[in-house]
């Protein structure tokens, strides 16, 4: 009975149920929450890169008058991570970052474990850093983890060593033979890209409390489970013995992906009796934000007379920081997007994430691939300068189609990158690709071309349906501002039902509530916990019915929901309300409630190709054809956006308009990345970026309206047919720029951000 | 000392120290939280409060300084029934994500609007420097205000 509705009731402008009050300043976040009951905690961050910790006593500050408890190494033993168990919560013997935990306290207030924070005594002996890749990678380099070999690997196969945390690798056809072959071209780029913050409004926050004998964890965070699982690793408790509950989240990014504060928060509360509060600083968030890594990406590509790549190699480095964290697993995706857009012959690709004596990086929305689609992208605009091929007619012949096989040998469904283009060069007609403006400033257009993934696995739904028709969708979902759990789910809950959106009741995350999902990011959640729901739907649908049917004299097939109504199919008002059918259910059957589950499809790869890869192929892939026009001011190097454009796949676009907002706003914040938000890690190892006065966020003046058109009915696995369309608006603004600003100044743009300064030097010739 | 000033229409008087910055005394003294507490160095204009009408960052103003102000904070702004022409154009165009800025963005943009009834996009840009918000891109904020200018509408205006 699954999909036994009109998919298309699903499709609506819902407006968001949490707007009202957000408008009006009542909305509780995390942050919000803390009240004069609640202990307010501090940490201790190390102040050095690398250091033994030679002296650490908290005694002076646990004797202060109003501290309650102090926590150090001693009470968290466990390591957790991603891959490998790598990170503990608290440097115990060795400092690997500046900015690392060594202790935190538990005060009346913030202002008192503030000054208990600084009376806590601390030594260092400190050791030589390793700040970049080049230092990590250099034969001599100092370990950061000496002990690497030890460490609990929780995902086999992977080669890793010294700095190298884990290596990713592709191996599919004889790249040797292929750049061997004597009618082919061969064009090589190496390219650079440095951190980005997410910069959401609300830091990391928690509050946490121990409540007969469990922890109760509320949290700004995008996935409950992760926190649940990291705060009961690293106490060593039963994870039943922890629950999390997520209260508004002030935007997440990627960043709250992971779990963060909420261990320490933990251990408080367990040593105080109290409820602990646990917030950044705004400093502390730039200073050990899980920022998108920098990296290093070279690629060679072997090009044929017809213009078809035979064959591409490419070595990435990416900077993992101090802890292997996301990166670990974020080595798989380099693979499929420097090998996802386009055919390949054959494919060598390697993948290194490196540990540094730097802040931990993480997810960010589209993760490598941003910087790898930048890359890729302006490595494909040097093979059409290289072999005197039009960029938009060899992007058009080379994108994947239907049937072709991606980076791991993955067969795609369905040509949807071609006909995106096709719809973008048809709507805007490429006049010229660089030029020179009235103003005299540089003139030039790009169009490029991304391939990403929507991140699927495990995820859960019950919906219970109640005596007055309404039903109560209880996920792990989290409302981190992107509308989700405000439209796409109700929506999809409310269209398998027949009854309004507004009547679908949608429970905040809960983990004694809800069952397991991987959480909020990539993507996923209306793809993921959407499916689940409809599952959960389906099932309420069938015991309703069959109720239903019985009342009605009909059978079940013959039934449909629709404005809160059970009706014979094609004869309005034959039925009855649903109130009615509920209310007979009660008497015979009892509530109904339908449970439903969704996971990875696990599309199949050619065996043997991938080494080190966490997952083999990727079930829902997503595409994005972007296309801008830039003037470059030559003497300053400032550039401004003439025109920003976009065709997205999105499967089946669910709200319109809620996917215009996510469309704005990642291209803004792809804008940002690209041209103005810079990350710099000074000689001492600390982020030099601590605020809005030198992280350059995009401002209301800095950007325009961006064009979009939705790709509709690409093949996916998603409820509907849907895709997530809140990550990939952001995955190729910083090749389109990227290509952009190229073809206006004849330069090898190949570094970012694209600062002014770098790109008056680029034009002046002081750089590549 | 204390400081005596109007908040939200209702008189207070404040006993701590008159140092605390306004924003700390409307979140933590009378838990009024829609005023954020995000960059704490008045570039975001998430604490936007209208202090004697004026829209002005909470957390760079010492209470002490207040003496017979008048302050309304986002809280003071529209009532459950009737939101202020600002929010209910945010409702109307769907621009609300996660939510952080918009209280300070709200304050801001009441406050320009009733200077400026007739604004050009550019002006409500020009308004925002002070205003960040890292979700939306702006753009469809800006449409929403373009909705309330006193202006002849364009046909080709933006429709929530």
């Amino acid at each position: 009975m699954k999909n036994a509705h009109d998919p298309s009731l699903a499709v609506m402008d819902l407006p968001r149920r949490d707007a009202r009050d957000k408008l009006r300043g009542r909305t509780r976040y995390t942050v919000d929450q803390a009240g004069p009951e609640v202990l307010h905690a501090v940490l201790l961050r190390a102040t050095v890169a690398s250091a033994r910790i030679t002296r650490l006593d908290v005694t002076p500050a646990l004797a202060m008058e109003g501290v309650h408890a102090v926590a150090t190494h001693l009470d968290a033993p466990g390591l957790h991570g991603i891959g490998i168990a790598d990170h503990p919560i608290f440097a115990s013997d060795i400092v690997r970052y500046h900015g690392e935990p060594v202790a935190v306290i538990a005060a009346e207030t913030l202002a008192l474990a503030r000054r208990a924070a600084r009376a806590v005594i601390v030594d260092y002996e400190t050791l030589p850093p390793v700040l970049t890749l080049q230092a990590a990678l250099a034969p001599d380099a100092p370990l950061v983890h000496p002990g690497w070999e030890n460490y609990d690997v929780l995902h086999p196969g992977a080669a890793r060593g010294g700095n190298v945390a884990w290596e990713a690798r592709v191996d599919r056809g004889d790249t040797d033979a292929a750049f061997a072959r004597k009618d082919v071209t061969i064009v090589e780029g190496s390219y650079d890209v440095g951190r980005q913050n997410h910069v959401p409004f609300e830091p990391r926050a928690v509050i946490a409390s121990y409540e007969d004998g469990r922890f109760h964890i509320q949290t700004s965070t995008q996935a409950p489970w992760t926190v649940k699982h990291v705060v009961a690793t690293v106490l060593q408790v039963p994870e039943f013995a922890v629950r999390v509950t997520v209260p508004a989240v002030g935007g997440g990014f990627g960043l709250k992906f992971d779990c963060s504060l909420e261990p320490y928060a933990a251990i408080l509360a367990r040593k105080s009796g109290r409820s602990v509060s646990l917030v950044n600083s705004r400093r502390e968030e730039m200073m050990t934000c899980l920022c998108r890594e920098n990296a290093e990406i070279r690629i060679r590509s072997a090009i044929d007379a017809e213009g078809a790549i035979v064959a591409r190699e490419a070595t990435v480095l990416m900077d993992c920081g101090a802890y292997g964290g996301e990166q670990v697993f974020l080595t798989t995706m380099t693979a499929h997007t420097l090998a996802g857009n386009y055919r390949l012959g054959a494919a060598k690709i390697l993948t290194r994430a490196v540990y540094t004596n730097t802040p931990p990086n993480g997810a960010f929305r589209a993760c490598n691939g941003v910087y790898n689609t930048f890359a890729l992208e302006r490595h494909t605009d040097e093979i059409c300068a290289a072999i005197g091929m039009d960029p938009f007619a060899f992007r058009r012949r080379n994108v994947i189609g239907d049937g072709d096989i991606g980076a791991t040998g993955q067969t795609f469904q369905g040509d949807v990158l071609r006909p995106m283009l096709d719809r973008m060069i048809d709507k805007y007609p490429v006049e010229r690709r660089s030029g020179r403006l009235p103003d005299g400033r540089l003139y030039g257009r790009a169009t490029t071309v991304g391939t990403w993934f929507i991140f699927v696995g495990p995820s859960a739904a019950t919906v219970n349906l109640n005596a007055d028709g309404s039903a109560t969708l209880v996920t792990a979902g989290v409302e981190i501002g992107s509308g989700t759990m405000m439209q796409s789910l109700p929506q999809i809950v409310a269209a398998n039902l027949g009854i309004h959106p507004d009547a679908v009741i949608v429970k905040t995350a809960d983990t004694d509530a809800a069952g397991r999902d991987l959480g909020v990011g990539g993507g996923r959640t209306t793809v993921s916990i959407g499916a689940a729901s409809e599952a959960a739907c389906a099932e309420v649908r069938e015991k309703l019915l069959t109720v239903a049917a019985r009342l009605l004299q009909t059978s079940a097939t013959a039934l449909v929901l629709t404005n809160g109504r059970v009706e014979i199919a094609g004869k309005p008002g034959s039925g009855m309300a649903l109130k009615a059918v509920i209310a007979e259910a009660e008497l015979t059957t009892g509530p109904i409630a339908g449970s439903g589950a969704f996971t990875a499809a696990g599309t199949t790869a050619m065996p043997g190709c991938a080494t080190g890869h966490f997952i083999d192929a990727i079930d829902i892939p997503v595409f994005a054809v972007h296309d801008c026009e830039v003037a470059v001011d030559e003497t300053s190097g400032r550039c401004e956006i003439l025109s920003y454009r976009v065709v997205q796949d999105v499967g089946r676009a669910l709200n319109r308009r809620a996917i215009h907002g996510q469309i704005q706003g990642g291209v803004v914040q792809g804008i940002g990345y690209a041209l103005t938000e810079e990350v710099t890690i000074g000689a001492d190892g600390a982020i030099e970026q601590t605020g809005f006065d030198t992280y350059h966020v995009p401002l209301a003046g800095d950007v325009l309206p961006v064009d979009f058109d939705l790709y509709e009915g690409a093949p996916s696995l998603g409820p509907l047919g849907t895709k997530g369309a809140g990550e990939v608006p952001i995955l190729n603004v910083a090749a389109t720029l990227a290509c952009a600003i190229a073809n206006a100044t004849g330069k090898p743009v190949a570094s970012l951000p694209m600062t002014p300064e770098r790109v008056a030097a680029l034009i002046a010739g002081d750089a590549r | 000392m204390t400081v005596s000033f109007t908040l939200n229409g209702r008189a207070r008087t404040y006993a701590g120290d008159p140092r605390s910055s306004l924003l700390e005394v409307l979140r933590e003294t009378y838990r009024l939280t829609g005023a954020k507490d995000v960059c704490g160095e008045g570039f975001c204009g998430a604490c936007m409060v209208q202090i004697d009408g004026m829209p002005t960052t909470a957390c760079l103003v010492p209470v002490g300084t207040l003496e017979g102000a008048d302050v309304r904070s986002i809280e003071g702004v529209g009532t459950e029934e009737q939101l202020n022409p600002v929010q209910q154009a945010s409702i109307d165009f769907d621009v609300v994500q996660c939510g952080m800025c918009f209280p300070g963005m709200v304050m801001t943009l009441t406050h320009f609007l009733q200077d400026n009834p007739q604004p050009t996009r550019e002006d409500v840009k020009s308004a925002l420097t002070g205003n960040i918000c890292r979700c939306t891109g702006y753009e469809r904020i800006i449409d929403a205000v373009m909705s309330l200018s006193l202006a002849p509408k364009p046909l080709t205006e933006a429709q929530p």
